[in-house]
C-alpha cells in the first residue's frame, strides 16, 4: 500500500513537472519549434532584457498583480475583522456573498464585469473608454478579495477573543490592539491569502482577457490574443526565470516558517523573530503598494499622445528581418505620438470589439465588405482628406469602391486573394481541382478551415457556384450543409494559428490569404499557393478607417497619411507580403514579391476574382447562426 | 462600542461585493433578455439554448470524469504526503503548488508540443517503431489537459483533511482487528469526504467553463460551453446570446457546488502555503 503510494506520487509528481521541463528546455532552444531541439543557447535570455515590449507587458502584469494584492490584503483584512464581528446569521450571508466568486466560474466573472462596466460606463456615463488600467484593476481585487477573507477567516475564529479583551484592559485603543494583538495572531492567513492573490491576479487570463480595453494589457492576455507568430523563445525564457525565482521565494518562505515554527516551541513570548517576521510582512505589504503607485504615476506622466491602432496579426512591418520598422519610423517623425497597436483575427472579431464597446481605437483596417457594414451601423468618422495627402498616389481604381463609394471612409491598404495553401510533399498536385480539396477526403484530419463565417460561406458558395453575396437562405442553408459536410474532415477551424500548424506540416491543406501565404511559404519551402479560378475567388481591399470611439483624430490621420506614402507603403509591404493599392510603391518592392504571381496576379487572372459586399444585419446574423451550427454545435444535417 | 465599531470595518467591503458580484449578474440577466439589435425585450436568447445543451452536456461529461481521474490519482498522492514529517510535507506540498505558479497557457501549449501530431511524444514512438498514434485533438486529449491543469486543486482540500485526520482513529480501528483495507474503507475514507468533495468542485468549476484548453488540445468535436461564449462575446457579436449563455453554466454550477457542499459539510478556508 505504502510502496504503491509512493510509485504513484513519484508517477503524478513526473506527470506535473513534464511540461515544465519542456517550456524550460524550450528557454534553451536554438530552434524556433518547441517540439525539435536543435541546440543549446543562452542567447534568448539576453534577447529577453532587450524585449521592451515582452518587459512592458511583464511590467503591466507585475503591476497589476502587486496593486491588487496590496489592496485586496489590506482592504480584506479589514473586511475581515468587522465580518467576524457580525451577528452570525449576517455573517453567514456575507460569507456566501465572499463566495459568489469563489465557486462562479472565471468565464462568468469575466462576462460580468466586462457587461457591468460596458454597461455603466459607456450605457449610462456616457464614457468613451470604460475599459481600462481600472476596471481591470477592479476585477483583480474583486477575485483578489475573497482569498484574503477565506484565510483570515478561520485566524480570526481561532483566536483567543479575551486576547483583545486584554490588550484593551492594559490601555490599548481598539486601533492599538489591531496591530498589537490581532494582527499577529492573524499574521498567517493573510500572508496565505496575500499569495494566493498575487499568484491568482499575475496568472490570470480569463476574467482579465473580458475586462481589459486596449490601453493597458498583461503579458497572459497578450499571450492568447497573439498567435500569428509561434510564441518566441524569449518568452518561454521569461517565463522559466519567473518560475525559478517563485521557487527560491517559496523556498525561503518555507524556511522561515520552519524557523519561526521551532523557535515558538522554545518560546512563547514575543520574541525579536517574530517581530522582524512581522515586519518584515507589513514592509511587504506597503512596497507592494508603494511600488505600485510610484509605477503608476510613473508611466501616466509621460505627455505623449497615445495612438492605438488595431490590425491583423503580422500585417505592418516591425523591422524584424532586415525589414523597416514601421511603428518606429513613425515614432521618430512624429516624437509626441506613441503608437499602441493591438491585434484582431477577423473582421467579425473586430466588429464583435468595436460594438461591444469600452474600448478607444484610433485606426482599423477591416476588409471591404466590413466596411460597408461599419459604415452603415455609424461606426465610421468621415477622414479628413487634407491631412492625408498621400492619398493622391492610390491607384484610380481603389478610389471611390463600392464599399465607400464616395470614399469618406477609407484609405486602401493593401488588396489581395484567398487561396488554398497546401504542402508539395504530401499533396497529389492532380487533387488541384478546385475548392473541392477542401473536402477531399484522402486528406481527412490534415485539413485546416477558415473560422470565421464569411470567407467559409465564400469558399462554400464558389463551390457550389452559388453568388458569394447571395440574400437567398435555401442557397445559405445548402452552403451550410457542405460546410457541415466538411467538419469530419477538418482538424482544426483556425484563423492566425494556421501558421505555426501549417509551418511544422501538423496539417497539409488550408484556405487563406494570399499574403500570409507567402509569409508562411517562405517558413516553409514545401508549402505553395494554388487559386481555384476556374471557380472563382475572393478578391479582397482592407482599408484604413477611423472608428468612431477614436481620441485623436488627428494624429490617426497622420498615421495613415504615412501608411500611404509609396516608399513607406513599399517598405510595408516587404515584410506582410500584400499587394499595395499604390502603383508607385511596387517600385520600392523586393523584385520577387512585385513580380510574383501570387502577390499580384495578372489581369486575366484577377477578373475571376470577386468581392465580398455588405448584405444585411439580418443576413450577417442568419449566416453567423448557421455557421456556428454546422461547424461548432454538430446542429446541422 | 467596541464590537459596533468593528461591525462598520465591513460594510465597505459588502458594498464591494454587492457592486461588484451581485449586480453585474444583474446586468447579464438584463443583456439575456434583450434583442441584440433593437435593444427591446425578448425570450428568443433563452428559447435558443436548446441548441446549446448537447454541448453542455458534452462539457459536464468531460468535466467529471475529469475531476474523477484527479480524485484517483490525486487521493493516494495527498494520503501519501499526509502521512511524511512536518518538513518532507512541506515540501511535497511545495512541489504539487508549484506547476501553477507557470503560467497556464504556456503549460497547455507545451502539451501541445508533447500530443500533436509531429510533436514530442510521435517522434519518439515514430523513432522505436511504434509508428504515430493520434493523441491530440481527442476527448482523451481535452481530460488530460483538465487533470493536468486542476490536479493540484484536488490534491491541496484533501492533503488538507487527511492531515487532520486523528492517527488514534486508525489506530483504534487496527487494535479492534481491522484489516489495512478494512480501516481504509470505514474509517479513513468516510473522514475524507469533505475533502473528496471540495476538490471535485475545484476541479469541476473551472473545467467545465474552460475554453483554453478545448481550443489548443480538442479538435472539431470537442467543442464545449465556454468555447461557445467566447465566441458569442469575441467574434459572433451576439454578447445576448453569450450572457443567456452564460447564466445557464453559472446555475449549473451553482447546483453542482450546492450539492457537493451538502455532502462536503461546511468545511471552508483557506488553504496553507
Amino acid at each position: 500500500m505504502k510502496k504503491t503510494n509512493r510509485i504513484l506520487t513519484i508517477l503524478m509528481f513526473i506527470f506535473l513537472y513534464i511540461p515544465m521541463v519542456v517550456l524550460i528546455v524550450a528557454s534553451f532552444n536554438t530552434g524556433k519549434d518547441i517540439t525539435k531541439f536543435e541546440g543549446f543557447t543562452l542567447h534568448q535570455y539576453a534577447e529577453l532584457f532587450r524585449d521592451e515590449d515582452l518587459l512592458r507587458l511583464l511590467g503591466n502584469s507585475v503591476l497589476i498583480a502587486l496593486l491588487s494584492t496590496g489592496i485586496s490584503v489590506a482592504f480584506g483584512t479589514v473586511a475581515a475583522v468587522g465580518i467576524h464581528s457580525l451577528k452570525p446569521k449576517m455573517r453567514k450571508v456575507v460569507m456566501s456573498l465572499t463566495n459568489i466568486p469563489m465557486t462562479n466560474p472565471d468565464i462568468v466573472t469575466g462576462v460580468s464585469l466586462s457587461l457591468l462596466f460596458v454597461f455603466v460606463g459607456s450605457g449610462l456615463l456616457g464614457q468613451r473608454e470604460s475599459l481600462n488600467f481600472w476596471t481591470l484593476l477592479i476585477a483583480h481585487v474583486t477575485f483578489g478579495l475573497p482569498y484574503v477573507i477565506l484565510n483570515v477567516m478561520p485566524k480570526l475564529q481561532q483566536m483567543d477573543g479575551s486576547l483583545t479583551d486584554a490588550a484593551m484592559d492594559l490601555g490599548c485603543t481598539p486601533v492599538q490592539a489591531f496591530f498589537k494583538v490581532i494582527l499577529y495572531e492573524i499574521l498567517p492567513g493573510i500572508v496565505s491569502g496575500g499569495i494566493m492573490t498575487f499568484t491568482m491576479s499575475l496568472d490570470d487570463f480569463v476574467i482579465s482577457y473580458f475586462v481589459t480595453g486596449s490601453d493597458f494589457v498583461t503579458l497572459p492576455v497578450e499571450i492568447y490574443t497573439y498567435t500569428k507568430k509561434p510564441i518566441q523563445n524569449k518568452v518561454y525564457a521569461m517565463f522559466t526565470l519567473l518560475f525559478l525565482l517563485i521557487f527560491v521565494l517559496m523556498v525561503v518562505m518555507n524556511l522561515l516558517q520552519i524557523r519561526a515554527g521551532r523557535k515558538r516551541e522554545t518560546m512563547r513570548s514575543v520574541s525579536r523573530g517574530r517581530m522582524i517576521f512581522r515586519r518584515v510582512i507589513a514592509g511587504a505589504v506597503a512596497v507592494c503598494l508603494l511600488v505600485g503607485c510610484c509605477a503608476l504615476i510613473f508611466s501616466n506622466k509621460q505627455e505623449k499622445i497615445t495612438l492605438n491602432v488595431k490590425n491583423w496579426g503580422m500585417n505592418m512591418a516591425d523591422g524584424s528581418d532586415g525589414t523597416l520598422d514601421i511603428v518606429k519610423a513613425f515614432e521618430e517623425k512624429y516624437p509626441h505620438i506613441e503608437v499602441n497597436m493591438s491585434y484582431y483575427e477577423s473582421n467579425e472579431a473586430l466588429y464583435s470589439q468595436l460594438n461591444n464597446g469600452g474600448i478607444t481605437v484610433d485606426v482599423i483596417i477591416p476588409s471591404d465588405y466590413m466596411i460597408d457594414r461599419m459604415i452603415q451601423s455609424n461606426m465610421l468618422l468621415e477622414l479628413n482628406f487634407d491631412n492625408i495627402e498621400n492619398f493622391r498616389y492610390v491607384d484610380e481604381q481603389f478610389k471611390n469602391p463600392a464599399y465607400d463609394p464616395e470614399n469618406k471612409y477609407s484609405v486602401p491598404y493593401t488588396w489581395g486573394t484567398l487561396g488554398i495553401l497546401y504542402n508539395t510533399k504530401y499533396v497529389d498536385e492532380a487533387d488541384l481541382t478546385g475548392w473541392e480539396l477542401l473536402w477531399n477526403e484522402k486528406y481527412a484530419g490534415k485539413i485546416l478551415m477558415i473560422d470565421n463565417s464569411r470567407d467559409a460561406f465564400g469558399i462554400a458558395q464558389y463551390l457550389l457556384g452559388y453568388s458569394i453575396n447571395t440574400t437567398d437562405k435555401t442557397e445559405l442553408d445548402a452552403c451550410a450543409q457542405k460546410l457541415a459536410e466538411q467538419k469530419p474532415l477538418v482538424q482544426q477551424y483556425v484563423m492566425d494559428q494556421i501558421y505555426t500548424i501549417m509551418e511544422n506540416e501538423e496539417a497539409w491543406i488550408a484556405p487563406y490569404y494570399a499574403g500570409d501565404c507567402m509569409l508562411m511559404m517562405e517558413e516553409n519551402e514545401d508549402l505553395a499557393f494554388y487559386l481555384p479560378q476556374e471557380q472563382g475567388f475572393n478578391l479582397f481591399t482592407d482599408a484604413m478607417c477611423i472608428p468612431t470611439c477614436c481620441k485623436e483624430k488627428e494624429a490617426a490621420e497622420l498615421f495613415i497619411n504615412f501608411l500611404t506614402d509609396p516608399e513607406i507603403s513599399g517598405a510595408n509591404m516587404d515584410y506582410i507580403c500584400y499587394a499595395s493599392p499604390i502603383s508607385a510603391a511596387r517600385e520600392h518592392m523586393e523584385a520577387y514579391l512585385a513580380e510574383s504571381e501570387i502577390v499580384y496576379p495578372s489581369e486575366d487572372v484577377l477578373e475571376k476574382g470577386t468581392a465580398y459586399a455588405y448584405l444585411s444585419e439580418e443576413i450577417t446574423r442568419y449566416v453567423e447562426g448557421l455557421y456556428q451550427s454546422a461547424t461548432k454545435l454538430n446542429t446541422f444535417g | 462600542m467596541r464590537k459596533n465599531k468593528s461591525v462598520l470595518l465591513s460594510t465597505p467591503y459588502i458594498l464591494w461585493m454587492l457592486v461588484f458580484t451581485l449586480i453585474p449578474l444583474g446586468v447579464v440577466g438584463y443583456y439575456a433578455l434583450t434583442d441584440p439589435e433593437t435593444g427591446g425585450f425578448t425570450l428568443s436568447n433563452i428559447w435558443e439554448l436548446g441548441k446549446y445543451l448537447p454541448v453542455l452536456g458534452q462539457s459536464v461529461l468531460y468535466s467529471l470524469a475529469s475531476a474523477l481521474i484527479c480524485l484517483i490519482l490525486g487521493y493516494p498522492v495527498a494520503y501519501y504526503i499526509a502521512h511524511r514529517g512536518p518538513i518532507v510535507q512541506k515540501i511535497l506540498y511545495m512541489l504539487v503548488m508549484l506547476p501553477m505558479c507557470m503560467s497556464f497557457l504556456l503549460r497547455t501549449l507545451a502539451w501541445v508540443g508533447l500530443l500533436q501530431d509531429t510533436g514530442i511524444i510521435n517522434s519518439f514512438l515514430q523513432a522505436i517503431g511504434i509508428g504515430k498514434l493520434q493523441l491530440i485533438r481527442t476527448p482523451g486529449a481535452v481530460i488530460l489537459g483538465m487533470v493536468y491543469n486542476y490536479l493540484p486543486y484536488m490534491i491541496l482540500p484533501l492533503y488538507a483533511t487527511l492531515v487532520k485526520l486523528d492517527h488514534r482513529l486508525i489506530e483504534a480501528a487496527e487494535d479492534l482487528g481491522c484489516t489495512p483495507a478494512k480501516t481504509f474503507v470505514k474509517v479513513i475514507l468516510p473522514l475524507s469526504v469533505p475533502g473528496i468533495f471540495s476538490g471535485i468542485t475545484m476541479v469541476f468549476v473551472p473545467a467545465v467553463s474552460t475554453f483554453y484548453i478545448s481550443q489548443k488540445l480538442g479538435g472539431t468535436d470537442t467543442v464545449l460551453i465556454g468555447d461557445l461564449i467566447e465566441r458569442l462575446f469575441k467574434q459572433g457579436d451576439n454578447p445576448n446570446l453569450g450572457a443567456a449563455l452564460s447564466l445557464v453554466l453559472m446555475a449549473l454550477v451553482f447546483v453542482c457546488t450546492g450539492i457537493m457542499s451538502r455532502f462536503g459539510g461546511e468545511e471552508e478556508g483557506g488553504v496553507i502555503v
